[in-house]
């Protein structure tokens, strides 16, 4: 089996965006093989949005952000097309409108209303600011993980659940972590 | 002029140019005037006459800002990560999707519990890059690799128990590094850690071949912890003839190959003709290389291989200059004779690990000392310093001709009647532990003796047999004593038991007992520990109060004297640790007890 080969099998990709007080967004992307050993990573160098910026996009800055300055730059970087797209932030969901891949919101526990038990896998809940409207999500049970997708969205749901099967007791909430700390290292390095 | 007499207002010559000026009359441009005069100077002298005022209006024309609000494209960082073959061959199980069985007898005393669901803690252990990856890509690797609880917890890899967070930590350690001193107290896991980070490595396709060096002993003992905590690995034991040697060194299908220190040093030019190189070479009891002039530490540096790894509990055992021994193998010339003690751990620490189980048992009781330093009797006294000076006498007048053997017979007849004197039978020390144990029985309690000697212990049974105590030692038959061990176990009117340290001190599960007594102590403390161990363990059900029997101004006293001045080197060297020492005297210490000059020169140790 080539070097090649390997890389080949099948991948996930996670995708998040951290928020810096001083240096602004920092977009961090992270393949895993199926036994979550790392493939490829790529992160962003800080993102700020300008004060025209701020007022001319007005609400839809964050989107623009979160899913094509940063998203769509970082995703299309990588040479590796995953499975499945992974993220825990909410915002980062609008990657998707720029990809063919489907992208699926990691829940974590505390996002996940008391309501949404595990007897209803299926259910539509608000996780975005009471303020902010028309954001919808779908979500649902995946092995031992809660996702999400939006609720326009709703075709992805089923491809992610065939894709994911196999990797169903993952963690798929882990990798973050990983790639918070490669992020703090990398820029650490870079500055350096 | 017009036939009424009126000026014509001429549209002609007073013009509007909004854009450019502001005109403004002083008067109202329709009074009749005459603007056509027939020669100018009729012209000059008609009034009124208009001024016009201009206001220029012209400024800076209103300038177009464009922004672009679609900025480029942020910068950046990219790495790819070499993906490994695993040492499994193609066609045969994923590597990293293996199902195992689990195992029927683990050692409860190196693990926590049985592996948790996969729903339970939070805690994960990360692999972090050692000092020396400098590299950013390289130190990236690591920092992404998955958790160690990611890998265990989630089925990737099977393990009979879920290890505690230290030892994964000692994974974690081992893992990324190319030289590394695990170097954690007796009985805290070494080698389930090194079999773990060998496993991994294995899986991750990191490593395809890898050589254990233990001492002769532990090779099924290695053999075992292999079978239990990596049920999926093949592995060869070198043994046997030379010819089959020869071949065990040639098989490639096994991943990992045990190989005791002499038939290493036996089969050194087999290793060398052969061209083996392995990725990864273990020494167990690595103190055994100490000594770099040794053929031992000679032959294992021969062996060619990418990473080295070396397990011991007593990294230093004598002087500084056992851990730069080590280091030998490790990175040679990184530590040198010359360093100060300070200097040296502090270099050494990025490459040792070591904790100590009060540490990192916390969940263990707590195990408290005792020192009971008894004045021999009278009799007693009188009979030790006779047989002392007899003894000293008599190593005297053998000058050179005195061995290692003539101290050692000394040291042992002192000691005796330290415990009892022979001619009266009488024993400062049992009275104070017939004592102690009156306490224990009438509270129920379950007591442990520990001697080194048989006799002693059948001297203090008969004296004891109102408590009716139960003997375990090598005069008991084999086939009787698990009967014994039932039977304290169970039986609540046995209170006591008394132990050799050769039959009792290693492998025996007393946790029930909650004091341990060291009648007399043994020349190196490890051996101590060990029988302090049966009890302070794992479901330990209370703290355990060890005392220690020490007589004053005897040999005894002389021999803890010398252990503890070792004990400072290795604190000196291992700061940031509990203080631990796990060794015993020297040739030169033994003679030193009596200010003798050991045939290897004088003596600066006596006490």
């Amino acid at each position: 089996m080539s070097n090649g080969d390997l890389k080949s099998q099948a991948a996930l990709g996670f995708f998040t965006v951290l928020e810096h007080e001083q240096q602004g967004l920092i977009g961090g992307y992270l393949i895993l093989n199926q036994a979550g050993r790392p493939l490829e990573f790529h992160c962003t160098a800080p993102v700020k949005a300008n004060r025209a910026q701020q007022i001319l996009f007005g609400p839809t800055l964050e989107s623009y952000l979160y899913g094509e300055q940063i998203g769509q730059t970082l995703l299309g970087k990588s040479s590796l097309e995953p499975l499945v797209v992974c993220t825990d932030v909410e915002l980062a969901l609008t990657v998707r409108d720029y990809i063919s891949l489907p992208v699926a919101l990691v829940l974590t526990d505390e996002e996940i209303p008391k309501q949404a038990s595990a007897e209803s896998p299926s259910c539509i809940w608000r996780v975005d600011a009471a303020h902010r409207a028309g954001s919808h999500l779908n979500q649902f049970a995946l092995g031992r993980n809660r996702l999400a997708v939006p609720a326009h969205r709703e075709t992805d749901r089923q491809m992610i659940s065939d894709r994911l099967e196999n990797v169903a007791g993952l963690d798929l909430s882990e990798p973050f972590e990983r790639i918070r700390e490669a992020v703090e290292e990398a820029h650490k390095g870079t500055r350096s | 002029m017009d036939p009424s007499g009126l000026t014509v207002f001429s549209e002609q010559i007073v013009t509007w140019t909004p854009s450019l000026e502001v005109c403004a009359f002083d008067v109202d441009p329709r009074v009749e005037i005459s603007l056509l005069p027939s020669t100018w100077a009729e012209s000059e002298l008609r009034a009124p006459r208009p001024r016009l005022h201009s206001i220029a209006m012209a400024g800076s024309l209103t300038g177009a800002v464009s922004l672009s609000l679609v900025a480029a494209k942020p910068k950046i960082l990219s790495f790819e990560f070499p993906q490994f073959m695993s040492w499994r061959k193609e066609g045969t199980a994923p590597a990293e999707t293996l199902a195992v069985d689990e195992l029927a007898s683990p050692t409860p005393c190196l693990a926590a519990e049985p592996v948790a669901a996969p729903d339970a803690p939070a805690a994960r252990t990360r692999i972090k890059p050692p000092g020396d990856v400098i590299k950013l890509e390289d130190r990236l690797f690591y920092m992404l690799q998955p958790s160690l609880e990611t890998l265990i917890g989630e089925g990737a890899l099977s393990f009979p128990f879920h290890p505690f967070p230290y030892q994964f930590e000692g994974v974690a350690f081992l893992y990324p590094r190319y030289a590394a001193i695990l170097a954690d107290e007796m009985g805290l896991g070494k080698t389930m850690q090194a079999i773990t980070a060998l496993r991994l490595l294995l899986h991750a396709g990191e490593l395809r071949t890898a050589l254990l060096v233990c001492p002769k002993p532990l090779v099924t003992n290695w053999q075992r912890e292999f079978s239990q905590w990596a049920p999926e690995l093949p592995v060869t034991v070198i043994e046997g003839d030379q010819a089959r040697r020869r071949w065990q060194w040639q098989q490639t299908e096994t991943p990992v190959k045990i190989a005791n220190y002499e038939l290493l040093q036996r089969d050194r030019d087999v290793v060398a003709d052969l061209g083996l190189q392995f990725d990864l070479v273990v020494l167990d009891e690595a103190q055994r290389i100490k000594n770099r002039a040794s053929a031992t530490s000679q032959c294992v540096r021969a062996v060619p291989r990418r990473r080295s790894w070396a397990l011991t509990g007593t990294p230093v055992e004598n002087s500084p200059q056992d851990l730069v021994g080590i280091f030998e193998f490790l990175a040679p010339g990184y530590l040198n004779d010359e360093m100060k003690p300070r200097r040296m751990g502090k270099a050494a620490s990025e490459y040792v690990l070591r904790r100590t189980k009060d540490k990192v048992l916390t969940e263990l009781p707590p195990k408290t000392f005792r020192d009971a330093e008894v004045d021999l009797s009278g009799p007693q006294r009188q009979t030790y310093q006779l047989a002392e000076e007899e003894g000293v006498l008599k190593l005297t007048e053998m000058g050179p001709q005195a061995t290692i053997q003539h101290v050692f017979e000394l040291v042992l007849r002192l000691k005796q009647i330290c415990n009892f004197d022979p001619a009266t039978g009488e024993s400062s020390k049992f009275e104070r532990l017939a004592a102690d144990l009156d306490e224990v029985a009438a509270s129920g309690r379950k007591a442990i003796i520990f001697s080194q000697w048989v006799s002693t212990l059948e001297t203090i049974s008969s004296r004891l047999a109102p408590l009716r105590p139960l003997s375990y030692h090598g005069r008991i038959p084999a086939n009787q004593r698990d009967g014994i061990l039932e039977e304290f176990r169970n039986d609540p009117s046995r209170h006591v038991m008394l132990l050799s340290y050769g039959a009792g001190g290693v492998g025996l599960n007393l946790q029930f007992a909650e004091y341990v007594f060291l009648f007399d102590r043994w020349w190196n403390p490890a051996v101590e520990d060990q029988a302090i161990n049966r009890a302070h363990r794992i479901g330990a059900a209370g703290p355990v109060t060890v005392t220690r029997f020490l007589a004053l101004d005897t040999i005894e006293q002389r021999i803890d004297q010398v252990l503890r001045e070792k004990r400072e080197i290795f604190d000196t060297i291992f700061s940031d640790v509990e203080p631990q020492q796990k060794t015993g005297l020297t040739q030169q210490e033994i003679f030193g007890l009596f200010k003798l000059r050991s045939p290897n020169g004088p003596i600066d140790l006596a006490a």
